[in-house]
């Protein structure tokens, strides 16, 4: 029989992680339940907090909360707890050495970045580490645009013409350049994550360095895939850039996501400093209530079962993606306690013919009130000791706005906070509150 | 002005049939197509080689020539057709009584259906209902009708025929009651083309009531239009009919790793009216559900539309008009040297093209005989081609690559050796790993004067058809097509961005279970971290 502890966290996405983090901060014990790693580990390692809203770009992404319907997470929480979460992060960041900051306007205003993907198009961004920082890019004259031998997803001649297609990128010198694969002259396919792993190594940090030199000498800045290492290791930059003695920025890329899994890294070294514990591979499979209070949840992990007692709970169990989220014909419902989420009967009203048109299913989610409480139709929560956060929750469209690590970011903090206060309150009987 | 003989309209499998008919009996043609390749029915539909067992008890004339069609088109058309025999299976639902008039009628279509013990079929095809009352084998098959239609041109450019894709027919113009020449716009430079010409054929399929309208003539073609749901699993080996009078969703047709379920029948006014709709796609689960009870829990991956050109004299509609093909000469109606092909089956292209030619030939007084049953559309590759091929192919992916290739091959293994000597390349790495297409089979479709999208490599190559869906493989091919220096028509995001958009419409009536996980992923990709939607408003020309 295991202990009951504070905090049960379900799901080790961006959301998870974060609401961990803060209850663990406030002194709770939390444990975390999941059955593999969330997008986190598929996504880049910036945090997008909006870079879109009313079909306008955002320059700086605070400006465009108002603009959200009254629904969306932001708008449940109001833009100061938004930002007291992007304040946690960047602490605990800086805390483990993997520190990520924000752009700046001329006037110093903190600002969405314009980053450069392996497509050659420019996706705004907020929270930043320093490998994605693209202020070196913007000073260059003339950019050595890097792929590797074997790299199917990154193609240097593509970048450039596309980066060539915007107005403030149009008249740079480009250098396309193609790294030879690091497995000598084999036709093996290699992943963005092959070798950043490589590079964590001291032969492949050569390898890099050996071959970047040869050309990095007559450019201003070197654009490259997200291979600089997969740990949240700032030593292995820095050796980088001073090895080649010129500027690295690196790409967003697709899948796998380096860098999000070096903010992941970053993110549970930090957790390891408190009360906390991690239970990987197994899944939640019920859920035991009494009343409006969930008393357990059962696991199931290689065969067996297990029931984790908490007094809170977090569920971050991400969209439709990640596992929070089913749809079936007609209906749509919360993966754990099957809370039903409205849908029109009819599925082809769920999207727009337009593939990034404004869809019904890309906002699917359970409906939370600012706590972070699921609530049902009339407004009532339908329990009082469990959150949700992230792409669990509905009413924003992470993809069209580019808002998906801020919302994970912003929600993971809140329900985080709430699980941890009501977690306290179950240790506090005298309070006369109802157990 | 170009000039030639005969005219063919529509690139689907009728009209390239008849194009290499008439070069093989040394006649002069150009086949104009207003799409790409097959942009039609004939790669929008169920794939199935039908033995004729569906059409014997009503129309034991169509049975016939199916059966006779069907090994025609197994000999000539090997590199097109898997082989996979079919069932009929009597449902409990299904009327007993129906099982002994159509069994003689097969007899009589000359249609070898053997009737095999339950058991003997549920070992055999372990997912098929276990009620099933009684089975029979025939010998039905699958094709690929978007191959058959480019082997059938790569067999008449062998023989001096000429394709122009992207080529709409917008005139038919006549002198003195005779068919004197046609006007035909590039829809991609917008510049039109005259081509003098004796003779026109009309193989435009659902739209050939269109045509024959450019003619100034009135006949009764009416589009009619089936969906079809496309599974993520091969869970059935043999294609599997419902024992029954045809009706709708009574057949599964498996093809390479996937399995397709169809088909609805409702009239429709557009010849291109095909986007599916979930309304379909639930009736057709319903539908299926008696031979195959796990529908519903296998994983759908797209849904897709075709029109079929129903010819209807007389107003029969939908399931009641009749499959079958009718060569109109126009002559009867007072112009000379204009001939329709209505109606048919893709299972008797051969024979329909067969017909028209025989037509054409008579009034050119050409007496060539017709050989397109004799030869193959494609010769197959010598073993030693084979055995270079597999130093640069993956080896599971190396016959199936051939197949798709066709006439190709040489060419493709040339290019790929030359650049393996002068060690340029980075090998001829994977770039769609559902389907095993690689960099070099791309890049030779991609340099075709016929491809000029995405879109064309994917009909070509099945790239982006398999489970990842393009997710992966489209930006792959971008940008190892922008690196090698292949122009296409769009820009590279735009013609990415129209390829998800295509992939979309086929995604959206069955937005559920795992398939819209990867529509998540495919959105998040795309918009989350490429943000091709913001961009395609902050990028310049
Ligand atoms: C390919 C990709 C790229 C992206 N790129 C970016 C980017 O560059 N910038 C950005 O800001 N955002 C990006 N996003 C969006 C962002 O990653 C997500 O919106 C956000 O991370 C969602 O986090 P989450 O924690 O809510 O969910 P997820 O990350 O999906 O995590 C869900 C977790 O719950 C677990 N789980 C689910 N059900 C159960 C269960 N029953 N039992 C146990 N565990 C369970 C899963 O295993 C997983 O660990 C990207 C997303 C994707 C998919
Ligand atoms: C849902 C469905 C399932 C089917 N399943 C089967 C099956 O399993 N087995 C079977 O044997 N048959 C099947 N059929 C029937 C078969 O697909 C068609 O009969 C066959 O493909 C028709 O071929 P086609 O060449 O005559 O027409 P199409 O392939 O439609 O070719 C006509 C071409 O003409 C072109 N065109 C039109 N107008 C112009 C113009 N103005 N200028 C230039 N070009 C023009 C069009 O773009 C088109 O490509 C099915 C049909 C449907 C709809």
């Amino acid at each position: 029989m295991s202990r009951i502890i504070d905090v049960l966290v379900v799901g080790s996405g961006l959301a998870g992680l974060v609401a961990a983090l803060t209850a663990a901060r406030e002194g709770r014990s939390v444990r975390m339940v999941t059955d593999g790693m969330g997008s986190l580990a598929i996504s880049g390692g910036c945090v997008d907090l909006l870079g879109y809203a009313g079909g306008q770009r955002l320059n700086d992404p605070w400006s465009g909360m108002d603009l959200l319907p009254p629904a969306h997470p932001y708008r449940l929480l109001g833009a100061s707890r938004v930002r007291a979460a992007v304040d946690m992060l960047l602490q605990c960041a800086a805390d483990q050495g993997w520190p990520l900051h924000t752009a700046a306007t001329p006037e110093g205003a903190p600002c969405n970045a314009l980053l450069p993907t392996i497509m050659g198009t420019l996706k705004p961004s907020y929270l930043l580490p320093d490998g994605l920082d693209p202020a070196a890019l913007a000073r260059a004259r003339r950019i050595l645009v890097a792929g590797v031998h074997g790299l199917r997803d990154c193609r240097p001649a593509l970048i450039v013409s596309q980066l060539r297609r915007y107005r403030d990128w149009a008249d740079k010198d480009f250098v396309p350049f193609m790294l030879p694969s690091p497995l000598g002259a084999t036709h093996r396919s290699l992943s963005a994550l092959d070798l950043a792993r490589l590079v964590d190594r001291p032969r492949g940090r050569d390898w890099l360095i050996q071959n970047l030199r040869k050309h990095a000498g007559q450019c201003d800045a070197v654009l490259l895939p997200p291979i600089c290492g997969s740990r949240a290791d700032a030593s292995i930059w820095h050796e980088l850039n001073q090895a080649v003695a010129c500027p690295l920025v690196e790409m967003l890329s697709i899948p796998p996501g380096v860098g999000g899994l070096r903010l992941r890294d970053a993110l549970l070294r930090e957790l390891r400093r408190h009360d906390f514990e991690l239970v990987e591979n197994a899944r939640i499979i019920r859920a035991t209530t009494d009343g409006k209070r969930c008393t357990s949840l059962t696991a199931l992990a290689a065969g067996q079962e297990r029931r984790h007692t908490a007094r809170a709970f977090v569920l971050a169990t991400g969209g439709i993606l990640g596992g929070g989220i089913e749809l079936a014909p007609g209906s749509a419902r919360e993966s754990v306690f099957k809370l039903d989420i409205p849908v029109p009967s009819d599925v082809t009203l769920w999207s727009e013919p337009e593939i990034f048109g404004n869809h019904v299913f890309s906002r699917l989610g359970v409906r939370v009130d600012g706590e972070m409480r699921p609530q049902d139709d009339s407004g009532q929560a339908w329990y009082d000791n469990i959150f949700f956060a992230g792409r669990s929750v509905g009413g924003y469209d992470f993809a069209t706005e580019k808002s998906g690590h801020g919302v994970a970011l912003a929600t993971g903090w809140q329900a985080g906070r709430m699980a941890a206060a009501t977690a306290g309150k179950f240790h506090e009987p005298a309070s006369g509150e109802q157990l | 002005m170009l000039e030639t003989t005969v005219v063919v309209i529509g690139g689907g499998a009728t009209g390239m049939g008849t194009l290499r008919d008439l070069c093989m009996r040394g006649v002069p043609a150009i086949l104009l197509e207003q799409g790409g390749l097959a942009h039609g029915t004939s790669s929008r539909f169920h794939g199935l080689l039908h033995s004729g067992g569906r059409y014997a008890v009503n129309d034991n004339e169509s049975a016939r020539e199916c059966i006779e069609e069907n090994m025609i088109v197994r000999r000539i058309g090997r590199q097109c057709v898997e082989e996979t025999e079919g069932f009929f299976a009597l449902t409990p639902g299904d009327d007993p009584a129906y099982v002994e008039p159509w069994a003689e009628a097969c007899r009589k279509a000359g249609i070898d259906a053997q009737e095999l013990d339950v058991a003997e079929a549920l070992r055999l095809e372990p997912n098929l209902s276990p009620d099933i009352r009684r089975v029979f084998r025939v010998p039905d098959s699958c094709v690929d009708g978007f191959r058959l239609a480019l082997h059938n041109a790569m067999s008449a450019r062998r023989h001096g025929g000429r394709v122009m894709t992207y080529h709409e027919v917008t005139a038919i113009h006549q002198r003195n009651g005779k068919v004197c020449g046609v006007t035909a716009r590039n829809s991609i430079s917008g510049e039109s083309l005259e081509i003098a010409c004796q003779c026109v054929v009309n193989a435009a399929g659902s739209w050939s009531g269109r045509i024959a309208g450019l003619a100034g003539l009135d006949v009764a073609v009416s589009p009619d239009r089936g969906t079809l749901i496309v599974f993520n699993h091969r869970f059935t080996s043999r294609v599997i009919n419902r024992l029954h009078p045809g009706a709708d969703g009574d057949i599964f047709v498996p093809h390479g790793s996937i399995t397709i379920l169809g088909t609805t029948s409702t009239p429709t006014e557009r010849p291109d009216d095909t986007t599916p709709t979930c309304t379909e796609v639930l009736r057709l689960l319903d539908l299926g559900e008696p031979l195959f009870p796990a529908v519903r829990q296998y994983r759908i991956l797209r849904a897709f539309a075709g029109t079929r050109p129903l010819y209807t004299p007389g107003n029969a509609a939908g399931r009641k008009a009749s499959r079958n093909f009718h060569v109109v000469d126009h002559a009867e109606q007072g112009l000379e040297g204009m001939v329709s092909i209505f109606g048919g089956k893709l299972t008797t292209y051969r024979l329909m093209a067969e017909r028209v030619s025989d037509n054409v030939c008579a009034r050119l007084g050409v007496h060539a005989p017709c050989r397109t049953a004799d030869e193959a559309l494609i010769p197959d590759p010598d073993q030693a081609m084979l055995r270079r091929a597999a130093r640069y192919f993956p080896v599971q992916g190396l016959q199936l690559m051939a197949d798709r290739l066709g006439d190709d091959l040489p060419d493709v293994l040339q290019q790929v050796e030359l650049a393996g000597r002068a060690g340029e390349s980075d090998g001829n790495p994977l770039l769609c790993e559902c389907e095993m297409v690689s960099l070099a089979e791309i890049e030779r479709v991609a340099r075709d004067p016929s491809t000029h999208s995405l879109t064309d490599i994917r009909l070509r190559t099945r790239l982006g058809m398999g489970t990842c869906q393009g997710t992966f493989c489209s930006l792959r091919t971008i940008g190892a097509l922008v690196e090698h220096g292949v122009p296409l028509e769009l820009s590279p995001t735009d013609n990415v961005r129209r390829f998800l958009q295509e992939r979309w419409r086929g995604l959206r009536p069955a937005l559920w279970g795992t398939q819209a996980r990867e529509m998540e992923l495919g959105r998040a990709v795309y918009a989350g971290t490429l943000n091709l939607d913001g961009a395609a408003n902050e990028q310049d020309n």
